[in-house]
């Protein structure tokens, strides 16, 4: 946990145990007066703010906050609900774990000003199932809100009603995405569903839902409390406002969490923010947004570290984990170990990526065993061009982006394998 | 009415259909595997995917309804490389065993696989594999060519009410299996078969005896209930060797009974009377046709009689007794019989939330249209009895001493202890009209010849009456 420099960062200064209770949420962090203020405004007025906000959602798929507000019908006759993405299954990302870990008032406050802007009086933190210790932790602070009355029935005397329940997962991947998780929630198979209906209009139990993540609902309470502007300004390029929680991991001096302005730094900054390549080695490559983003050569780590200008250069931010590797790590063991993540995680639902990761992964391991083929590397590009875009939701993107930019970007590397120069 | 345009052709639809059902009533096939437009849309063996003006991705036509002025494509190149890469998906695992599949030339796999599949395979991995599960006395399961569509899973909780199909495990080990591997409760389980679009959920009944394309098909009208759902017999040589469901949205939609599927058996049975047959102790004995209506006469000289017709039965048959009846045997009682408890169509109800309708015979509604009465019990001192049924309406219990001609289908089996059986005609081998309970007038078509000697009922009717004078009844 190391503060980056410029302006003052919204949660990372937060992130030691004596931050957690709701006294120093109320003393320390003006807690709970963004809702209390939130409670004075109309609902279009909150979901206004929030879109000038630049609010982007933190989970990966990083579509503004307020506009996806603005889907939920203002009336609805089947109840709303608010569901907070909290399962952060995405490899190489941390930073839900430790914003419910130290600041999960912070969460709470942003739900109930979720839930108010659009009308929800029921939200659910579905929470992975790995993290016990944070499930806990956010019961502790969901009592000590409801004792205080910043829950439950008519809250801070506001008229509005909310209630707020942590539901656990049971260690499923697909589960992070927003329909998986819904079936999910709903105690059904964690299969994504056929949209339309987007969750706006038919989610949670058939009703209107929005979906936030963790980082992007911690947003909320600072951004009514210090205005839109003021959020959208601590963004350094455009449509990205606010702060964004980094998660570097794998061979940097110093892996861990930092949080910069949004677009502020180059993938090349924040590694030297992270110490640098681990042992003073030279960088080989780094996967900027989670294990499903398309990998970036040593010469390519120049680019701003934000959602549009990592989108120009054909990979994406996700939930910004970024993960560095070193000159003598193996980028076909690499690959063919995040491939087998998707193939075990892929729910089964789609053809072709229930049939395909496997494949992929089948391919890359005999590859890797040396007992590649010359074609095999054509065929790993047919297959992944095959699953991409087809499949109901993105997990099969996430298999095959990856695939195809290491087989692209390091092809000597399995052309190695396949000759027989190296064995696995 | 609204308009689209599939692949340059002008397509009026009625709003909320999706692109499949556009496309087909056009006459253009989109195929697909997962979609069944009897169960809920899951969009997930892609196999339907088409492209669709102003849309970047492949969109499934299956969850996607036709808009006006939408503009399809479903055989531009990127849509044919789809459907060859989804049929290579498919195939990767799916064991070469069509020669040994029952489900071989009539399986949407093996079609589809000709018409969009790459002949070629690139696959060398290892095939996934299953070990196979009991699934009780309806379904045979074979894992290994499941193409995971869940069509199956679907059909038991939309259509069956029971969530017991189940998937569990996940990707590619995804398993379709049933909820601890229990085996299958539903009385609908035959249904599973039909909706399934490979070879992966078979009849034990229909497997290993006959393949597909050796088979005469007509269509028919199920005879196990009043509901009078729409099949199809299956037959050749002579022999029935499955039936399956028809299509008919205001009868049975795509659905048949377990009962219903595999009533026909008894058409077939071993211990049928096929023979003319007299009574002989204990057992039957076979006679020819002249001596067995005399001694059913004989049976029936001087006593009193009453009839039973089964409403099992069609109209043209209830027709021709009501007018050899009364020539034959003057004034003597007729009732209809059928299911015991069932005198009338006001006690006939659903017997399921389903199809199933609590009276076990086809025609209820057609015997009380032409005015027959529902038997309850035999009037005072009845001592002969004529039963004519059709192979299922259940046969009362008699008095001691009650002597009973048949005349229809009977088993051995049953042992009514006739005194003389003149075989008859099931619903799978002649023609006529039965009326649900509804008022629907359906018809049954013959699809197999009588089997042994048996005749149908006019014929019978006239040996009858040529044979001699009419026996003398008491009044």
């Amino acid at each position: 946990m190391i503060m980056a420099q410029q302006h003052e960062p919204m949660y990372i200064q937060y992130f030691n145990d004596e931050c957690r209770p709701l006294s120093f949420y109320l003393e320390k962090m003006n807690g709970y007066a963004a809702s209390k203020k939130a409670f004075g405004m109309s609902q279009d007025d909150i979901i206004n703010e929030v879109k000038k906000s630049n609010l982007r959602g933190r989970g990966g798929a990083g579509f503004p906050t307020g506009m996806k507000w603005g889907f939920i019908p203002k009336q609805s006759a089947k109840p709303k609900y608010l569901v907070c993405n909290a399962d952060e299954s995405e490899p190489g990302t941390f930073k839900d774990r430790d914003l419910m870990r130290y600041t999960p008032h912070l969460l709470i406050e942003g739900m109930l000003i979720a839930a108010f802007a659009v009308g929800a009086h029921h939200g659910y933190i579905y929470i992975r199932g790995e993290y016990t210790r944070e499930a806990k932790l956010l019961q502790i602070a969901i009592d000590e809100a409801y004792a205080k009355g910043y829950l439950g029935k008519n809250v801070q005397g506001s008229g509005f009603d909310f209630d707020l329940t942590v539901h656990r997962g049971a260690g499923a991947y697909i589960c992070g995405e927003e329909t998986g998780l819904l079936n999910s929630l709903e105690g059904k198979r964690g299969e994504p569903r056929v949209k339309p209906p987007f969750p706006a209009q038919a989610g949670a139990f058939g009703g209107p839902t929005v979906v936030n993540n963790v980082e992007t609902l911690t947003a909320v309470p600072y951004i009514i409390n210090k205005g839109g502007e003021w959020f959208s300004a601590l963004g350094k390029v455009e449509k990205s406002g606010g702060t964004r929680i980094i998660c570097v991991s794998g061979h940097v001096n110093k892996p861990g969490l930092y949080e910069i302005n949004a677009g502020s730094m180059t993938v090349r900054q924040i590694i030297d923010l992270a110490g640098g390549v681990l042992g003073g080695k030279k960088l080989k490559a780094v996967i900027p947004g989670g294990s499903s983003a398309p990998v970036l050569t040593a010469d390519e780590i120049d680019v701003i570290y934000d959602i549009e200008p990592l989108m120009k250069v054909g990979t994406m931010m996700g939930s910004a984990a970024m993960m560095v590797v070193s000159e003598d790590y193996c980028m076909v063991k690499l690959i063919q170990r995040i491939t087998k993540f998707y193939a075990h995680e892929s729910c089964g639902q789609c053809t072709p990526c229930r049939e395909g990761c496997k494949w992929m992964e089948d391919v890359l391991e005999r590859i890797l065993h040396g007992k590649g083929r010359e074609q095999d590397l054509n065929l790993l590009l047919d297959i992944t061009d095959n699953i991409a875009g087809k499949t109901l939701c993105a997990l099969g993107d996430a298999a095959a982006g990856p695939v195809a930019s290491f087989v692209k970007k390091f092809k000597p590397e399995f052309e190695a394998y396949i000759r027989g120069e190296k064995h696995g | 009415m609204a308009k689209c345009t599939i692949d340059g052709r002008e397509v009026e639809f009625v709003a909320g259909t999706n692109l499949i059902e556009v496309a087909a009533k056009a006459g253009i096939e989109i195929p697909y595997f997962c979609y069944h437009p009897g169960l809920s849309i899951v969009a997930q063996c892609r196999m339907c995917a088409v492209e669709i003006e102003k849309m970047p991705k492949l969109q499934t036509a299956c969850s996607t309804p036709a808009t006006e002025g939408m503009v399809v494509k479903t055989r531009s190149d990127r849509v044919r490389q789809n459907q060859k890469s989804v049929m290579e998906f498919l195939l990767i695992n799916h064991p070469l065993d069509c020669p040994i599949c029952d489900k071989s030339g009539e399986c949407d796999l093996q079609d589809q696989s000709f018409k969009y599949g790459d002949p070629y395979m690139r696959y060398t991995e290892e095939r996934r594999t299953y070990l196979d599960l009991d699934m009780g006395p309806v379904i045979k399961k074979n894992m290994n060519r499941c193409i995971h569509c869940t069509r199956c899973i679907r059909f038991g909780t939309e259509v069956a009410g029971i969530h017991e199909m189940v998937a569990v495990q996940r990707g590619s080990n995804t398993e379709i299996t049933t909820v601890d591997g229990r085996p299958l409760e539903t009385d609908y389980a035959g249904n599973y078969s039909d909706v399934c679009p490979t070879g992966s959920l078979t009849l034990k009944d229909f497997r290993f005896r006959k393949r597909a394309w050796f088979l005469k098909k007509t269509p028919t009208v199920c005879e196990g209930c009043s509901r009078g759902c729409n099949m199809e017999i299956h037959q050749d040589a002579n022999v029935i060797y499955r039936c399956l469901p028809r299509t008919n949205m205001e009868v049975n939609k795509y659905w048949l009974c377990d009962e219903g599927r595999f009533n026909y058996h008894y058409v077939n049975q071993e211990d049928r009377i096929v023979l003319p047959t007299l009574q002989a102790g204990e057992s039957y004995q076979p006679t020819d046709w002249n001596q067995a209506i005399d001694q059913a006469k004989a049976v029936f000289n001087g006593k009193k009689l009453a009839i039973l017709v089964g409403t099992d039965l069609t109209n043209e048959e209830a027709i021709q007794l009501q007018t050899f009846l009364p020539k034959q045997f003057g004034n003597a009682p007729v009732f209809h019989f059928g299911t015991p408890g069932i005198a009338s169509t006001q006690d006939d109800a659903p017997a399921d939330q389903i199809l199933k309708r609590k009276s076990r015979t086809s025609n209820l509604n057609g015997f009380e249209k032409l005015g027959f009465k529902g038997f309850e019990s035999l009037p005072a001192g009845i001592e002969a009895v004529l039963v004519i049924r059709g192979g299922r309406a259940e046969i009362p219990k008699f008095a001691a001493g009650v002597k009973v001609v048949g005349l229809g289908v009977f088993h051995t089996a049953e042992n009514p202890g006739f005194e003389v059986v003149l075989p008859g005609t099931s619903f799978a081998e002649k023609d006529g009209t039965i009326v649900n309970f509804e008022g629907r007038e359906q018809k049954l078509k013959r699809s197999i010849n009588p089997r042994g000697q048996c005749k149908q009922l006019p014929e019978i009717l006239m040996m009858w009456m040529n044979r001699g004078m009419s026996a003398g009844v008491a009044s």
